[in-house]
């Protein structure tokens, strides 16, 4: 019964990160770029929400609104420093560069917002249960439903809409896109924001769970969500999700059964070795076979 | 020379030899966020030999160049089908992971009443080679920047030689470079090897330096950094990283009384700067005008 709490434990966890990993592999799926400041974009969410907060005074769903337009705000702003200036093939080292010097100047503008080491953030207040023999934080259910609405709006969005039908478009073969009338830098600036507001939503669930913010919180998101798309193969949405699932269960299980200090030791070594047996991750098998078929054209 | 100033000099010299060491794997074409993780390895082997065995400076020094080398070396061998980004991420998986070992790496003994040795998240205390051979800061700003003279003098002979010719080759394109008959692979590893050694000696100076190491100071910030300096130094030459770290931590410890907000400053800056010169200052191109120029005006 025991392994079956922990598992569940995960899931609800593995549901947030899911999320975050959606934002890089939305980035990297349709303009093969990482983003490393996008954990920085959303502690600046959450510490611009924290930091109106007393003015705005609109309590739990204040937070949830404003660290979500903070982070699709400072992902927008990302996107036309960092991403927007370098769209060459050969120029990803540079965006990413870039958006490393950006990481580091939302970190200080969000640590200059919250002076002391941790702030308070709310979080709904919801009842506990127990669910035959497992015990479950009302909060934490609230946040998986959350996470799974969110995941199927951008499904609706991708695959019923138009704009959607772009965005597929762009990510299979950008020129051709561009050349039948897609308006690719445009489309650039959506999906930054797009990633923005599902990694708002995804840093408010994490922050509400655990009741406080720490400045290590955009370095701490942007490895999780790197992991998470790692996991379940670069570039792939449904890789994303599963890849966040698992780093979740499994991170969960290594700290009950190994102690925290290996938790984090436990999830690098999963995703080292997921990269040196299968580089393609879990699910983006496809992507790599054609990047590196292109490489190996002889 | 003032010991404050010597000491944010030396720091700068230390950080080149990262910033160096990215610069190599950046050479065959590859990106690392893990050098830290290998700055960190020499670093711990320099201490443990002057520390704990009592070898002499050189012994030490050397194990760390060896001890830096062997880890790029498994790493570079483990992920040899990787390229590109699935090669950045698993270096900073693989840098953690190294650095989750040495939180654990507990190995102290008393010595002279002392206990010493490397003791997990607390590190490698006493490191005292440099009060025991009565070095002062300016002293061991010479020793360093005497290392990394003689390290940019080997580059720039490197520079001028076939191997880097062909391993820009390999780095540029390694489709041209195989139709070439070169083995991209053996350029690969031989450049991410020489790169740990780089790295490995470079930290072990910094362990001698710091006197006081732990792993929490070899986090992937410090490697990120290392690689973005090299980046705004440009890669057309080995001084390049050199003048990333200059630019950074010169203009950081020169604005210091604007220390809130000199990264808010600087990140932006540094971002504007990359709109207009992506390449970084330094580019291949810029440093092929230099030398027609040069070559000209003394031919």
């Amino acid at each position: 019964m025991n392994t079956l709490q922990t598992s569940l434990d995960g899931l609800m966890i593995g549901s947030t990160y899911a999320l975050i990993g959606i934002g890089f592999a939305l980035v990297f799926g349709i303009m093969r770029r990482i983003n490393l400041a996008f954990g920085a974009c959303l502690l600046f969410g959450a510490s611009l929400a924290i930091y109106l907060e007393p003015w705005l005074g609109w309590g739990v769903w204040g937070l949830f609104l404003v660290t979500m337009v903070g982070a699709a705000l400072a992902s927008a702003y990302v996107e036309r420093l960092c991403f927007a200036p370098h769209t060459k093939r050969t120029q990803s080292m540079t965006a990413m560069i870039a958006s490393f010097a950006i990481w580091m100047q939302l970190d200080e503008i969000s640590s200059q917002m919250l002076p002391q080491r941790t702030h308070a953030y709310d979080g709904l207040e919801m009842p506990t249960f127990w669910l035959g023999e497992i015990y479950v934080r009302g909060d934490q259910l609230l946040h998986f439903c959350i996470a799974l609405i969110s995941i199927l709006l951008l499904y609706v969005l991708l695959y019923k809409t138009r704009l959607g039908l772009l965005i597929r478009a762009t990510a299979d073969n950008p020129e051709t896109a561009y050349l039948l009338g897609v308006r690719v830098p445009w489309l650039g600036f959506i999906i930054f924001l797009l990633a923005g507001i599902l990694g708002g939503v995804g840093a408010f669930m994490i922050l509400s769970a655990d009741g406080y913010v720490t400045p290590m919180f955009g370095m701490w998101s942007t490895f999780k969500g790197l992991l998470a798309m790692i996991l379940g193969g670069l570039g792939s949405l449904p890789g994303a999700v599963i890849g966040g699932l698992i780093l979740g269960i499994v991170e969960t299980h290594a700290g009950a059964s190994l102690g925290a200090e290996y938790r984090d030791m436990v999830t690098f070594g999963l995703v080292f070795l997921v990269l040196i047996i299968r580089p393609g991750g879990l699910m983006g098998v496809k992507i790599y076979r054609t990047e590196s078929l292109a490489q190996e054209r002889i | 020379m003032d010991p404050y100033l010597a000491s944010v000099l030396t720091n700068m010299t230390l950080i080149a030899f990262l910033a160096i060491s990215a610069y190599l794997v950046l050479v065959v074409g590859e990106v690392s966020f893990g050098q830290q993780a290998f700055f960190g390895i020499g670093a711990y082997l320099t201490a443990s030999v002057t520390v704990l065995a009592d070898g002499h400076v050189i012994w030490a020094l050397l194990t760390a160049v060896v001890g830096g080398a062997a880890g790029t070396l498994v790493l570079g061998l483990l992920t040899i089908r990787l390229s590109g980004l699935y090669f950045a991420i698993s270096t900073l998986c693989f840098a953690e992971l190294l650095r989750f070992s040495l939180l654990q790496t507990r190995f102290t003994q008393i010595i002279d009443g002392r206990k010493l040795g490397p003791d997990g998240p607390e590190g490698f205390s006493n490191i005292r080679w440099i009060f025991d051979n009565h070095f002062d800061a300016t002293d061991f700003l010479l020793l360093s920047v005497t290392c990394l003279t003689v390290l940019l003098l080997l580059l720039f002979g490197l520079a001028r030689s076939r191997l880097m010719l062909q391993a820009r080759m390999v780095g540029n394109d390694p489709i041209l470079a195989q139709s070439q008959g070169l083995n991209p692979t053996h350029y690969r590893l031989g450049f991410i090897t020489l790169s740990g050694a780089v790295a490995g000696f470079g930290g072990g100076l910094f362990a001698l330096f710091n006197t006081h190491i732990e792993p929490a100071m070899f986090g992937v910030m410090l490697g990120v950094h290392a690689l973005t300096y090299s980046i705004i130094g440009g890669l057309g030459s080995p001084i390049g990283p050199l003048i990333g770290v200059v630019l950074d931590i010169g203009l950081l410890e020169s604005i210091r009384q604007l220390a809130a907000y000199r990264m808010i400053v600087f990140g932006g800056l540094v971002a504007l700067f990359l709109v207009f010169r992506p390449e970084g200052i330094l580019s291949h191109r810029l440093v092929a005008r230099l030398k027609r120029r040069w070559g000209r005006r003394h031919v």
